[in-house]
């Protein structure tokens, strides 16, 4: 017989006076009065067999509408009527626990509930770090008001994931892009990344990234996260500009007084480059004072990655074939910190700071080969990028007599320096004829050995820095008000939000031509850094080693030649200077009516963007004519009605309904109005510094049923209405500038512009459980998931001209994949685990292109990974993990399937180590 | 508390450990303004007939990024100090001797349009030794470039006969006394001086404005890139003259009509005149008939630029050269166009 644990004390409560607030104490008048004859309930729930806390546990008043879920910390509150009530608390994988306690009239009582797990008195079944970790997520999305997926550290650590994006293609909905490799951008159901808005403790973090807003979630190291959310409908309280999903990165906190010392070290292969690679995580936690007030967490981790990739490109137009060869160094460093401090049971103050940078060190070496000008290039370039993104949060939260408010403020910054792009180039008057019958792997033939590189004269060098910055500062406050309607709780919610942005691009280039005397490439031949290219299909040669042609180039400064007009050109047209100031303010209601919970209110948020850049006008002859200054500036405003259901069938049975509005603003690249206007070729790309944000107006439809023994299937239906669709739209023979005299009075004009509509829907389904119903797999683990969508939106023909330049066409929205999943089968014993995962995506347009027939897709991949564990005992645990074991590349294609002009090979690479929880 | 001193120690040798993976093997380029002013060969070469007395090379400083942002194509920033150029006959061929062919040289550099150094008598300290083709020059502050010019015996190459064998020479710079000056010199280009061949195709032609055949003819075939051309008469023409220089073709029509000019603060009146000019892309100059190609871009009203081209065959005989052009010019073409040109 599972025994109770619980330990409840009473303590008196001192309530603000909270009449003093008179702008807040109109709107809440009336529930005060109600408030007057209430008591709360405060707490934690944690479990006995982990002493960990329990996230996401239901905390229920027998009898009544009243319940509530714990947060991560596993701590609750509530209001409650005074009496003598009895508690239940609900968590998956363990047994319901019911408590009675005395709760008396403006008093706060607090109760403490240790549980106990239903699987742990079942012979022969073992609870596991994964099994934990799927409990704490899936506690937390069936107590969910709205429609989200939640992945916990445990989760995470199970699979073989070491950023953030990777971690969060296992999501039902999510597809990831990759960059040699390794997941980087994250889109969500159906919709490309700039759709989707990502936090760090619920506050938008800005992206390091020049011309874009969303975050290289490849950035952020999975080991520095307690979870991850994926919000799949917006509640008025949250940020309104994402449509496809609102991702939330929650760092770590302290838990108790025992000091939880917990890490790992390890290394790695990469078949590919041949080379090993380095990690290790550091975390320590603790809670000191004799209340346990005071928590400190700090965490810190790195990881070294060698890897590189073998890729074989094609330009279809120009007949060309490029051999590409890249070797990089990749490093990951985390650092974090949560300080926090509980007054008492009312008030507590917290600290967070989240420290990420992640370094590319990249040697990409390549051959173009170029039939029609009878020439071959042999190319190196030699770049090292840093992205750092810096997020530090205080703020307080408070139980009043009344009311909850809670207040943070946060300074984030982020940023991209490329210290150094350099890219040697050298030509050779080579023909050579290219033959495309083997559709993946093109035939080369050179008149003349290309490997010999005296023949490759010296072309050009480019050196170039830029560095891209992006820094929020916001503030906001959240005040929630309890109140009874009829015998059923809800809680009126408002709040409001200041956030300042800005970014700025700031790029040098430099580029030399051979003024005379500059030597042949076999002057600055390097050593090739792979035994084989492509498995021996192609041969590379003795690479252009950059550092040789830079030491040459200081020490004969006189035979290179600066390419100014370029320098000046590219400079400005890149360079920009933006400001963005948000203002938001919401008022919600949340309402259980029985088992139907309805959230409803509206937010509304007013944009102010500046921009300052620069036009860059090429003459007719193709000199540069002109540099001049350019400013923009728009303002918009948003006003988003959200409502939300939730039904409860039973205890682990949720229907859930929602009608949200939500918007996705443009990309700096859309909206800056620099402009490059190329008299030579007619041809204008200038920016809309008036592009208005997409809209759009969401519905979907969840049924999710709960697995007691923890798992979960569940199916669901969305469909997403975008209006102001963004499009890239061709202005045949316009004049220029658009407004005020002109200058010019016939060219084509490119510009992202507003007017189109779009639609996205689909459906998604998701199951996941031990399978412990099945007595020969008890031990083993089922996560599947997928994902079907579909989109169309209506562009601008392609085929469009002067004469028709209002014919439209329908095409798929960039990034839309129609079918994406997950499988895993992991078999957790009780030392040794392992687990096998698939990760598929469907095919989807990448780029679009002047016509159909150059629109370019990225091709359908399908990753298997394994990892496996062995716990030698409860405090050390050795892991380890491969993935890309298939070594499935990254393939383009243009126009038809079988038409590539780009695979990548990777190979596989492998981590493992000691896990340590000391 | 021993735990948490370790794991405290271990945090911070972990965050030092974790930095960025040293950035090995990376050289810093020397760009911006730790890029030096460069000395440069204004041309790659020129070329005289052999009768002539003397020819001149260039020495100019290269761009560079307009340091108050007016030219953004860049411009030459002049040096705040003088430096000395050394410079370097390094080869030579058609004779044995140097000083059999330059007998003397001096440099000066361009004030204004009417003035050179030479007037206000500045002296660039140029020392030139005849025997061994080893020469320095005074490169001024505030001056973009200097010319060397050599006076050469006219006499040496002037013979009757079509030569088969190069007589030229080329120059190189050498070094620079730089001082404090960040300057330095490009001693990988060359300039070529050759010597033409009077007996070749080289040197000048007229065309007999009388023939009122010829005249039809070179308007037929000029008038397709020049609309003044197009519309000559005869009567409006004092002469036309056709030359062939080292690199470039060149069509002169004097007109009868003349213009006032200032030069140099005298006025003067002289005929006008259309030049067509054209890069020589091919041409045989070592026998008395061969091919010829010229080419170049024109000018269009909004600015842009068109590409036109003269290819055909050469034949001398005596004094007169039969030139058989075709023309090629915005998708238009000429048939191919004999003229009968007089030395």
């Amino acid at each position: 017989m599972p025994q109770i644990i619980f330990a409840a004390s009473n303590h008196k409560t001192y309530f603000m006076n909270f009449r003093s607030l008179l702008f807040l104490a109109f709107i809440l008048c009336g529930s005060t009065i109600a408030m007057a004859q209430r008591g709360i309930i405060k707490g934690k729930i944690t479990s006995r067999e982990h002493n960990e806390v329990l996230t996401g546990a239901t905390v229920l008043v027998n009898g009544t509408t009243s319940s509530t879920a714990t947060d991560l910390d596993g701590e609750y509150q509530f209001y409650v009527n005074p009496g003598n009530l009895n508690l239940t608390v609900r968590y998956l994988g363990y047994r319901d626990t019911v408590i009675n306690v005395n709760v008396v009239a403006n008093q706060l009582t607090v109760v403490n509930v240790v549980m106990q797990s239903s699987q742990s008195v079942l012979q022969d079944v073992v609870i596991t770090g994964y099994t934990q970790g799927q409990a704490k997520a899936l506690n937390q999305q069936k107590n969910a008001d709205n429609i989200k997926n939640i992945i916990a550290a445990d989760q995470i650590g199970k699979f073989p994931d070491p950023n953030a994006a990777e971690a969060l293609q296992r999501v039902p909905g999510v597809n990831i892009e990759r960059d040699q490799g390794e997941g980087r951008y994250v889109s969500v159901r159906g919709l490309a990344p700039q759709f989707t808005n990502t936090s760090v403790n619920g506050e938008q973090i800005p992206s390091p990234e020049a011309d874009v807003r969303y975050v290289a979630l490849d950035a952020i190291p999975s080991d520095q996260l307690a979870s991850i959310e994926v919000s799949k409908a917006l509640t008025p309280d949250m940020d309104g500009d994402a449509i496809g999903g609102s991702i939330n990165l929650i760092t770590r906190s302290a838990q108790s007084k025992k000091p939880t010392i917990l890490g790992f070290v390890g290394g790695g292969y990469n078949n590919l480059m041949n080379k090993g690679n380095m990690q290790g995580q550091l975390q320590y936690g603790q809670r000191f004072g004799k209340d346990e007030k005071f928590g400190v967490l700090l965490n810190s981790n790195y990881y070294q990655n060698n890897l590189g990739s073998d890729g074989v490109e094609r330009a279809i137009d120009d007949n060309e074939v490029e051999l590409r060869d890249y070797e990089l160094t990749r490093t990951r460093l985390g650092l974090s910190s949560t300080l926090d401090y509980r007054f008492n049971n009312h008030h507590e103050a917290y600290f967070r700071t989240l420290y990420s940078r992640f370094t590319d060190r990249e040697w990409r070496r390549r051959y173009v080969f170029k039939p029609e000008d009878e020439e071959i290039e042999k190319l190196t370039k030699d770049r090292f990028e840093s992205q750092s993104v810096l997020s530090l949060n205080a703020g307080a939260k408070h139980i009043f007599k009344g009311f909850l408010l809670d207040y943070e403020a946060q300074y984030s910054y982020a940023e991209q320096n490329t210290p150094y792009d350099n890219e040697a180039g050298f030509v050779a008057g080579i023909p050579s004829t290219l033959n495309f019958a083997d559709t993946k792997f093109p035939k080369i033939e050179a008149d003349e050995d290309y490997t010999n590189n005296s023949l490759y004269e010296f072309d050009e060098l480019g050196m170039g820095n830029t560095i891209a910055k992006d820094k929020n500062i916001t503030a906001k406050f959240n005040v929630g008000v309890p109140y009874k309607i009829n015998g059923s709780d809800g809680l009126l919610k408002f709040g409001a939000k200041v956030r300042s942005k800005d970014k700025s691009y700031t790029i040098t280039q430099n580029t030399f031509e051979n003024l005379g005397g500059v030597p042949n490439l076999d002057q600055f031949a390097g050593t090739p850094v792979k035994d084989k290219y492509m498995g021996g299909r192609y041969e590379m040669g003795n690479p252009l080693d950059i550092p040789k042609v830079i030491n040459y180039f200081n020490a004969n400064p006189g035979q290179f030649e600066l390419q100014i007009a370029d320098k000046a050109s590219d400079e400005a047209l890149e360079s920009y200077k933006a400001s963005e100031d948000v203002l938001a303010a919401y008022l919600m209601g949340r309402q259980q009516i029985n088992k139907l919970m309805v959230l409803a209110g509206v937010r509304y948020e007013r944009t102010k963007v500046t921009y300052d850049s620069k036009d860059v006008i090429i003459a007719p002859n193709g000199d540069l004519e002109a540099i001049r200054p350019v400013t923009g500036s728009s303002t918009y405003d948003f006003v988003l009605p959200q409502v939300h259901f939730k039904y409860e069938l039973d205890k682990l049975t949720n229907l859930r309904a929602a009608v949200t509005a939500s918007y996705a603003r443009p990309n700096f690249s859309e909206i800056i109005p620099s402009q490059e206007i190329n008299r030579e070729d007619n041809l204008a790309t200038i920016g809309n510094a008036n592009l208005k944000p997409v809209s759009a107006v969401n519905y979907d439809l969840m049924a999710e049923h709960y697995f007691g023994s923890v798992g979960i299937v569940s199916a669901g239906l969305f469909y997403k209405q975008l209006d102001n669709f963004i499009y890239r739209r061709v202005t045949f023979n316009s004049p220029y500038p658009t407004t005020g005299t002109p200058i010019i009075s016939n060219i084509d004009i490119t510009q992202s512009q507003n007017g189109n509509n779009a639609d996205v829907m689909g459906a998604e389904v998701a199951f996941q459980r031990r399978l412990s119903f099945i007595p020969f797999l008890k031990d083993f683990s089922l996560y599947l998931n997928y994902t079907y969508t579909h989109s169309k939106a209506r562009l601008q023909s392609r085929e469009a001209s002067a004469d028709n330049a209002n014919l439209t066409e329908e095409i798929r929205l960039p990034g839309q994949a129609n079918h994406v999943g997950n499988g895993s089968l992991a078999y957790e014993g009780r030392k040794f685990s392992a687990r096998v995962s698939l990760n598929f995506n469907g095919s989807y347009l990448s780029e679009i292109g002047g016509t159909k027939e150059e629109d370019i897709y990225i091709k359908n991949r399908m990753q298997l990974d394994a990892t496996a564990g062995y716990a030698i005992n409860n405090q050390f645990r050795l892991f380890v993990e491969a993935l890309n074991l298939t070594n499935q590349p990254l393939q383009a294609y243009q126009g038809n399937a079988n038409q590539y002009i780009q695979r990548e090979f990777y190979s596989y690479w492998m981590r493992f180590g000691v896990k340590f929880n000391l | 508390m021993k735990k948490l001193k370790y794991s405290v120690l271990s945090l911070l040798v972990f965050a030092m450990v974790a930095c960025d993976k040293k950035n090995d093997n990376v050289i810093k380029p020397n760009v911006g303004s730790n890029f030096p002013q460069i000395l440069n060969l204004a041309d790659e070469g020129d070329g005289e007939i052999e009768d002539e007395d003397k020819f001149s090379f260039k020495i100019e400083l290269i761009d560079r990024v307009d340091p108050d942002g007016e030219e953004l194509e860049g411009r030459i920033v002049p040096l705040k100090q003088t430096v000395r150029v050394h410079f370097e006959v390094t080869d030579h061929e058609g004779f044995s001797n140097l000083a059999d062919f330059i007998k003397d040289a001096k440099a000066f550099y361009e004030i204004d349009d009417c003035t050179t150094s030479e007037d206000e008598n500045i002296d660039l300290h140029l020392e030139f030794d005849k025997a061994t083709g080893k020469g320095s020059v005074d490169f001024p502050a505030g001056v973009e470039e200097i010319e060397i010019e050599f006076e050469t015996d006219p006499d040496l190459f002037d013979d009757k006969v079509l030569n088969a064998d190069d007589r030229k020479l080329e120059i190189k710079l050498t070094s620079v006394d730089a001082k404090d000056e960040k300057v330095v010199v490009n001693t990988a280009n060359k300039f070529e001086f050759e010597v033409l061949d009077d007996e070749s195709i080289y040197g000048k032609y007229e065309l007999d404005i009388d023939d009122a055949d010829q005249f039809t003819k070179f308007k037929n075939l000029f008038g397709l890139i020049n609309e003044d051309v197009k519309g000559l008469s005869a009567d409006d023409v004092e002469e036309i003259e056709v030359e062939f220089e080292y690199g470039e073709f060149k069509a002169v029509v004097v007109l009868k009509e003349t213009e006032e000019v200032d030069e140099c603060g005298e006025t003067e009146t002289v005929n006008k005149e259309i030049e067509i000019e054209g890069g020589i892309e091919e041409l045989d100059i070592k026998a008395l008939e061969g091919a010829v190609e010229f080419a170049d871009d024109i000018e269009q009203e909004d600015g842009s630029e068109k590409e036109f081209k003269y290819s055909g065959e050469f034949k001398i005989v005596g004094d007169k050269l039969e030139l058989t052009l075709k023309g090629e010019y915005d998708d238009e073409e000429t048939d191919g166009i004999t003229l009968v040109l007089n030395k």
